[in-house]
């Protein structure tokens, strides 16, 4: 009898451990998507996609009303110059969906919950990267290796999907244009350039590493682009020729902030670089605040706010002095959004879910589910 | 400790999964055959003490104590223990490798979704459980998840005519089910615990990989499947699998 139940129980408890690391549309699985408008913060967290008013912090809407297990949010949330707000699912449920603030409805759980504008269905896999919006299209890529060009206003395709990357060449960070190009960054290493009228790949340049940050358009017209091969990377946009520029500590992880003719980025070593563009170098030696960097630095016209794994934030001057740091809690991996005066700031491992602070680190309210 | 174990996964499958050419399946293969291996000896204990209770179980002098003492609990329960020990038999020794697969599985689980990347937290996470420093890892991201019809990072089904089938999920539940019938013991007494212990087994561990099949990433099925292809040649090879248990009455037949 006894081995009866202990046999129950290892059953109950493998099943038990398996099921809750299964990753399914809980909060955690990784870290949440955030962006902000005039009005409310947007954040892409685990089941749900929330808006916040900025103003208290209370919740605007979530969507959907009811957990729906196929659903999983944590790409940043897109606003459109119409107001829509569109997110992708990472979940079995691979929809692209664009959410209509102006149409918000109460559900029966007496959750405010607001109404599809469309949704698109056709990815086959998860939505990590947020689109780029191009005038009256969606340049929209997706970890199936696609580029999925989409009217804005309906959703529609206006192209098969193009393939842009190779077999496993997930894409996870949103795509940048020119004006004439669109790049892609994928994690097969490579960082692609497509016509954005024809969709055609126009080149496809393997950089070393897989790229998890987006390319940035320097003031010298050329791309810059980090890699987990820990380096930054120049590329000439028109013939795709690359030259690495920079031997990064350790991955580096996010996009790079550009601020005049300067990068700022960081490393998994906890490192901030300031990389001029024009003189091919680092302005000042790599600070160091206190954890690993995957966020991308936001800029302020009084300093670059950085935010650690360690979960504190550090406002560093242009020159790379310390003016301020503070604790928000937790581990910090989501890029912070400026939303006015507001500093929003999403860690993961904290009790609440999103922090508002003031200019100088102070917080001004949190959000928690429920709240 | 328990992030290192699941390190120390992460780290063997990737290293073959470099050394074979960039197959995460058939790492997952290797890997398998590896645990194998290395759980041998728990796997011959565990023979050994199977086959040891099933002669306690066949055993006149342990019969006629049953009998005996059927009223009495407590003082079988003694007994039963003075026997164990007289004979050197482990109770617990036939049910340890069984035990043993459980942090195996969760671990294995763990590695793949880790090695696999799936989500930007894994692949942080994947960053920092590389300890082998031979590997570099930033060269073989992302790992190829395909293997045969499957992506081994999600679980797997089939469409058959607009019909999502579970093909791994079925065939983890039918090598399991031949795994444990073939390994059950044949047993003229109907006071048996083992028997009755393996039955159970030979009932629910195919319901419950089965299900883990269905719900997990087909990786931990690739797993699965090959161990129980690898524990069924075993058996074979030993000339100790009970081929007669898979026959519909069979276990009557071996009276």
């Amino acid at each position: 009898m006894r081995r009866k139940v202990l046999f129950v129980t290892m059953i109950l408890l493998a099943a038990a451990l398996l099921s809750g690391c299964a990753g399914g549309p809980v909060r955690g699985a990784t870290w949440p998507g955030l962006a902000a408008d005039e009005n409310a913060a947007y954040l892409a967290d685990g089941p749900y996609v929330f808006a916040i008013s900025l103003k208290d912090g209370k919740e605007l809407w979530r969507y959907p009303a009811e957990t729906d297990g196929d659903f999983v949010f944590y790409s940043t949330p897109v606003v459109t110059p119409d107001g829509l707000v569109i997110v992708g699912s990472a979940g079995k449920n691979h929809s692209l969906i664009a959410l209509d603030p102006n149409d918000v409805s109460t559900s029966n759980n007496n959750v405010n919950s607001p109404g599809l504008a469309w949704t698109f269905n056709e990815a086959r896999d998860q939505w990590v990267a947020p689109p780029l919006v191009v005038d009256d299209k969606l340049f929209a890529v997706n970890a199936d290796g696609f580029l999925y060009v989409l009217d804005l206003q309906d959703g529609q395709s206006t192209k098969k999907a193009v393939k842009v990357a190779h077999i496993d060449g997930r894409l996870w960070a949103q795509p940048t244009t020119d004006g004439g190009r669109v790049f892609i960054t994928s994690l097969d290493h490579s960082v692609i350039a497509v016509d954005i009228e024809t969709y055609e790949v126009l080149w496809h340049e393997d950089i070393g590493g897989a790229v998890t940050g987006s390319a940035v358009l320097g003031p010298d017209g050329m791309l810059y682009v980090g890699s987990l091969a820990s380096r930054l990377e120049k590329i000439d946009p028109a013939s795709g020729r690359r030259e690495p520029v920079l031997e990064a500590e350790n991955w580096i992880w996010s996009t790079p902030s550009l601020d005049g003719d300067t990068l700022y980025f960081g490393d998994l070593n906890g490192r901030l670089y300031s990389f001029n563009t024009t003189a091919g170098r680092l302005n000042w030696a790599p600070v160091q605040p206190d954890g690993p960097i995957t966020a991308s630095p936001l800029l302020r016209d009084e300093y670059i706010l950085v935010a650690t794994e360690s979960g504190s934030l550090f406002a560093l001057d242009r020159g790379g002095k310390v003016l301020w740091s503070q604790e928000v809690g937790g581990k910090i991996y989501t890029t912070p959004v400026a939303a006015g005066d507001l500093i929003l700031v999403a860690p993961l491992e904290t009790e609440f879910y999103l922090a508002a602070l003031d200019q100088n680190g102070r917080q001004i309210w949190t959000f928690t589910q429920g709240n | 400790m328990w992030d290192l174990f699941v390190s120390i996964f992460v780290n063997v499958l990737i290293w073959i999964y470099d050394v074979i050419g960039n197959n995460f399946g058939i790492a997952i293969i290797l890997f398998t055959i590896l645990i194998r291996i290395v759980t041998w000896p728990l796997n011959a204990q565990q023979m050994k003490g199977a086959a040891a209770m099933q002669e306690l179980q066949n055993d006149k002098d342990w019969q006629a104590i049953q009998k005996k003492y059927a009223k009495d609990k407590e003082k079988l329960a003694q007994e039963q223990m003075r026997i164990y020990r007289e004979r050197k038999i482990s109770p617990f020794s036939s049910c340890l490798p069984t035990l043993i697969q459980f942090p195996i599985i969760i671990a294995l689980y763990q590695s793949i979704t880790r090695s696999l990347g799936s989500t930007p937290l894994d692949l942080l996470k994947l960053s920092r459980s590389i300890i082998f420093p031979f590997l570099n890892v930033s060269d073989l991201i992302p790992l190829n998840s395909k293997f045969l019809w499957m992506d081994l990072g999600h679980p797997e089904s089939i469409a058959i005519l607009g019909f999502a089938f579970p093909t791994l999920a079925l065939i983890v539940a039918i090598t399991t089910y031949i795994q444990s019938k073939l390994t059950m013991p044949a047993s003229t007494n109907p006071n048996d615990q083992s028997a009755a212990m393996s039955k159970m087994m030979s009932i629910y561990m195919p319901l419950l990989l089965g299900y883990f099949a269905l719900n997990f990433a087909s990786g931990l099925s690739v797993y699965f499947i090959t161990s129980n292809i690898l524990g069924i040649v075993q058996y074979a090879m030993q000339g100790k699998a009970n081929w007669r248990n898979l026959l519909p009455g069979g276990q009557k037949k071996v009276k």
